[in-house]
Parts: structure tokens; sequence; C-alpha cells
């Protein structure tokens, strides 16, 4: 069938039932790069993701700044403090990125822009995977600029360029997985409030009851169990065998994978079903 | 493409208790343009969002280009295209971004060429790297024709297209649409409370009210049935339906209250014998409706079209509100 008009002709696409299977690449790689241009033409994400890790390092770094080391050292089993602090702070940002990716599809919904999406042969899936791996992607940003920050304020790092590999894959793995948390339990809501509550009500017992910050050993046993099961822990472990000692664990990291993909899996059943169009 | 581009049978949309589209059966014939006339909540935005995949169907079938809508909804978003009451486009993009991210949601890999004809054919070839957020309302509402032709749909369903547009740029798109529909051979449905709209650009209408079609018919083909004028009189006092009755060359008597239809063959040779029936301190006010498509809603639901509905929104004050919050 082909249709004739003044601007041509143009197959239209095969009409059978076994075409109802429509690839989603085009719509996925449009709607993924559609997040990414939006994030970084705004000059206040780009001066704020700058700005950010300065600001962690400065203010949280120097708070151990006038202890002796060796009170730094029983404490943190190293003299290294901004060192330490390094992968628990990019952990914790990590955390944060998914309330962007809701936010993010609440404003589409709010404005009809998921409708003008869904009118097309895009799943609510692709929808999904695209804005939660664009939420990740913007989270992925703030690493190097931290790294950056942090050889600016004189740490020292140790690992190889291989473990620093693995554990930004880490890192996105655990941002990933957040997203994709995020999404599914926003995917039904239009309320701009409610990517912010929920980010209040779960960045914070993550951060806290997780190594990010400070060693679980000095933690209670209750909190130590929370930190145990805590992607946030893993990563923060991660990072800092690698950039303290140059000693890996990468059982982390299959942790930190599996936890990306029980997300993945998860949210995109979720939203393939609640996702709301307005 | 001939044939018929639309048919729905039995066509239900329930909410809870409510019959928000209840048991539509029509066909709308390629390359026409279809006008769904009714006042807001009647169920016109509904009707879309069923027959374009967006709500499920609560019963009966429905096809559109010549797919089940349920059955296989991608194949049915890959020929149409949509307009919506609002405008929405990506305002931090350019009027090009945006045809780029169009050509990739509906995967048209070879749509340049196609996007210049398109920007011309609508005038905003020099616009094309200037972002939407700079556009007047008529130039954003182009655009929007112009992605939702990007990817050659068969049909276009335009939802209210010209809701809150001073009458100067309404009737620029009327005359676009009408355009689309002739030289593009693309087949249109239109959803519009404007009778003047459904008048001006429908070959086929439909009445709809409360979810039901109380007429259908070419614009000519309901004023014909019409036939009459309308007298509505509002009074100070309660009058006995009696006395309207017996009013010589009143045909038919509709009221709510203290408010009047009369219906006759001639308001002019009628109203002194109204004035005679009445004293003039009992009438408090009088409209004379001769036949056209308001009539037809007038004769058929008992009441204006811009009466039936919950209150229009001031459409320019929410554009405004929705350009400020995405900057």
């Amino acid at each position: 069938m082909s249709t004739e008009n003044r601007l041509g002709t143009v197959l239209a696409p095969p009409a059978t039932a076994a075409d109802a299977r429509v690839p989603q690449w085009s719509q996925f790689t449009g709607l993924y790069a559609r997040e990414l241009l939006r994030t970084f033409r705004n000059p206040w994400v780009l001066l704020i993701t700058v700005v950010q890790p300065f600001m962690w390092l400065a203010f949280f770094g120097s708070s151990f700044s006038g202890a002796s080391p060796a009170i730094v050292e029983t404490l943190f089993h190293t003299n290294n403090y901004m060192a330490f602090l390094l992968p628990g702070v990019l952990s914790t940002s990590m955390l944060t990125v998914g309330m962007f990716g809701s936010m993010s599809t609440i404003q589409d919904k709010r404005f009809g822009f998921m409708k003008r999406i869904l009118l097309t042969p895009t799943s609510r899936s692709t929808v999904y995977l695209s804005k939660a791996l664009g939420s990740a992607t913007r989270g992925l940003v703030q690493i190097p600029v931290m790294i950056i920050a942090a050889l600016a304020f004189g740490v020292r790092f140790q690992g190889t360029p291989l473990m620093w590999a693995g554990w930004l894959l880490g890192l996105f793995f655990l941002g990933f997985g957040m997203c994709c948390f995020f999404l599914a339990v926003t995917s039904s809501s239009t309320d701009w409030q409610t990517p912010g509550v929920i980010s209040n009500f779960i960045t914070m017992p993550l951060m806290f009851a997780s190594g990010a910050l400070f060693p679980a050993a000095n933690f209670p046993g209750w909190m130590q169990t929370i930190a145990a099961y805590n992607p946030v822990s893993y990563s923060a472990l991660l990072g800092r065998g690698i950039v303290v000692n140059g000693v890996p664990d990468w059982t982390y990291l299959g942790y930190l994978g599996l936890f990306a993909t029980l997300m993945l899996v998860g949210g995109t059943l979720v939203a393939s079903r609640y996702l709301k169009i307005e | 493409m001939s044939g018929d581009a639309i048919r729905a049978r039995d066509l239900t949309k329930i909410y809870g208790q409510l019959s928000a589209v209840d048991h539509l059966n029509f066909t709308v014939r390629s390359g026409s343009v279809f006008g769904l006339l009714g006042p807001n909540g009647a169920g016109k935005t509904t009707i879309i969002k069923l027959l374009t995949g967006l709500s499920e169907i609560t019963a009966g079938e429905a096809t559109v280009a010549g797919f089940d809508v349920r059955r296989d909804p991608m194949q049915v978003k890959r020929r149409i295209g949509w307009v919506a009451a609002e405008v929405i486009l990506d305002d931090d993009f350019t009027a090009w971004e945006n045809l780029w991210l169009q050509a990739k949601l509906q995967r048209v890999s070879a749509w340049k060429p196609r996007a210049e004809q398109l920007l011309a054919y609508f005038d905003l070839t020099d616009r094309r790297k200037d972002k939407v957020g700079t556009f007047s309302t008529g130039m954003r509402k182009k655009l929007e024709i112009a992605l939702a032709l990007l990817h050659e749909p068969e049909i276009v369903f335009m939802d209210e297209p010209t809701i809150g547009l001073d009458p100067s740029t309404r009737h620029m798109l009327w005359e676009l649409i009408a355009g689309v529909n002739r030289e593009f051979g693309i087949t249109v449905l239109l959803t519009t409370h404007y009778i003047e709209e459904a008048d001006a650009l429908c070959d086929q209408i439909a009445i709809i009210d409360r979810g039901k079609f109380v007429a259908t018919g070419t614009p000519a083909e309901l004023k014909a049935r019409v036939q009459s004028d309308f007298i509505e009189i509002e009074t100070t006092e309660l009058v006995d339906e009696t006395r309207w009755r017996a009013i010589a060359g009143v045909t038919d008597v509709r009221t709510e209250g203290r408010s009047w239809i009369l219906r006759t063959p001639s308001a002019q040779t009628t109203l002194p014998n109204v004035f005679a029936a009445l004293r003039t301190d009992q009438i408090q006010r009088i409209n004379i409706e001769a036949p056209s498509l308001e009539t037809v809603f007038l004769d058929v639901t008992g009441k204006h079209l811009d009466a039936a509905g919950p209150e229009v929104h001031d459409f320019r004050k929410f554009y405004s509100t929705v350009r400020r919050a995405r900057q």
C-alpha cells in the first residue's frame, strides 16, 4: 500500500499481524538523546554539576581537618580521609539521580509530552528505559568532576585503570538501579512533589545506614543489618578498596550488577503496566 | 487510500459509573474531514484516546487505517498523526530538532527532505534553527501540524486544534487544516465545540452529548433537519406551558424553569403572537436563533453548545502558564 500526495510517494509499512512488534531502537535513541540534551543545555544544571562535588569535598572533607592523624587512622583505617570519603560521596550522589528522572517523567506527563510520545509506535518500556538510562548518565557526569575536585584538594589515589573502570561500572549499576526504582515507584504519579518526598524518605536512611560516609563497623546492630543489604555500601566499599588500598573486592560489583538487573526487570514490568500518560 | 479510514462498532468507554462513550457506531470515509461537535466533557477526546490506543476500550471494537485498535495499536500509531488542543512541543529545542525527534519516534529514517518541504509549506523555513519557545502560538500550531504530517500518516486526529486562539490565527489554521486534507489527501478526525469550525471544515459531523451521538450528517443535512427558528425567552415569573403551546405558530415548547425554547417555522411571524400572549414586564430576555448547527444542537439536546458543558478554560492563560513553567 502506498500513499501519494503533494510531498511525493512513500511506501506505507506492511500491514501484517507479524509486524505487530515494532522495533524500538530509533525511539529509544531519540528519547535518550532528548534527555541528555535537555539536561545539559540547562546552564544551571551544568553549574551545579560542577560546583556540587567541590562543595561536598570542601565541607565534608574538611570536617576532620582539625583531628589528629591518629584519630583519623583509628576511625577510618587510613589517614587519607578524602580518599576514604570520595567513593562514599560518589555513591551517595548516585542515590539521588533517580529523582531527576522521575521529575522529568512527571513533567512530560503534565505538559502532555508523554501523550505525544505514546501516540507514536513507542512502547511504555522504551520510555521507561530511556528515562532511567538518561538519568543514570546524568549522574555519571559528576564522577570525573568529583575526581578532579579531589585531585585539586591534593588527594592521592591507588588502583589500576582497569580497577577504576570496574568501580565506575559499579557506580553506574547503583545509579541505574536507583533510577529504575524511582521511575517504577512514581510511574503512576503526576504530582511534582512525589519524587522529592520519596527521595527524602529513601536517601537519608540509605546514605547513613551504609558504609559510604562512616565505617559500618561502628554502627549498632540494626544499622549494620541495613548496611549489609544496602547497595550504597557495596558501591562505597568497592570504590574504597580500589581508591584507598588498590585492592578491589569484585563480589561487590556482582552484587551491584544484580541489584541493577532486578530493578530494571521489576521496574520495566511495573512501568509497562502503570506508566500514566497524563 | 479508499474505503473507510475509521470504523467503530458499539464503541464504549466506562469510567466507574460514567459512560463517557456510549455504544457509538460510525465510519469515517478516507480522505474526508469528520467532525465531532460537542461541549466540553461530551466524550470527544475520549473517542480520540480510544481510537489511538491511548485508552482501553471497555466494549465494542474499532479499526483505524485497517488495523484493530486493540490488537494492533502499534500499527495504528504508525499510520496516524495527532494535533493536541494545547501545543505540545519541546520549547528548548529548535523547530528542526523537534522534527528530528518526531522522526526518531516514528522511525522515519529519510526524514530531512520531508521536513524541509513541510517547513516550507508552513512558512517556517526561516525559523528552523530557532528555539520553539520563541515562536508565536500560530507558529507553534503550524509546527505541531508539521510534526503530525512528518511520517505521512493516513489519518490525523485533531483535538480542539483552534481552542483559545484569536480569530485571525483560527482562520489561518482552518485554511491549513483544509489544505492538509485537500492537498495531502489525509483523513482528518477533528473535535471541536466551535460550531462555525465544524461548519467550515467538516464533510461529516457527529454531534455528541454525554457520550452519545445525538445527530449525524453533513452540515447541510443537519441544518436542513431543523428547518425551524427557535425563540428563546426568559421570563420574570413562571408561565404555564399551555399558554406557550396556545400561541399561533409555536410547534414545540421546551422549558427549564423560567427559560423557554419555542420552535416555530418563522420567528418573524410568530414573535408578534408571543408579545400578544405575554405582558412586556413578564419578558426578561428574548433571543432568536435561525437554522444553524447551533439550532441543531439546541433542537436535539435542548441547550446551547457553549452552555452544555463545564466552563471553557482560558487557554491563553493556560499557554502562558505552561511556557513560564517550562522556562
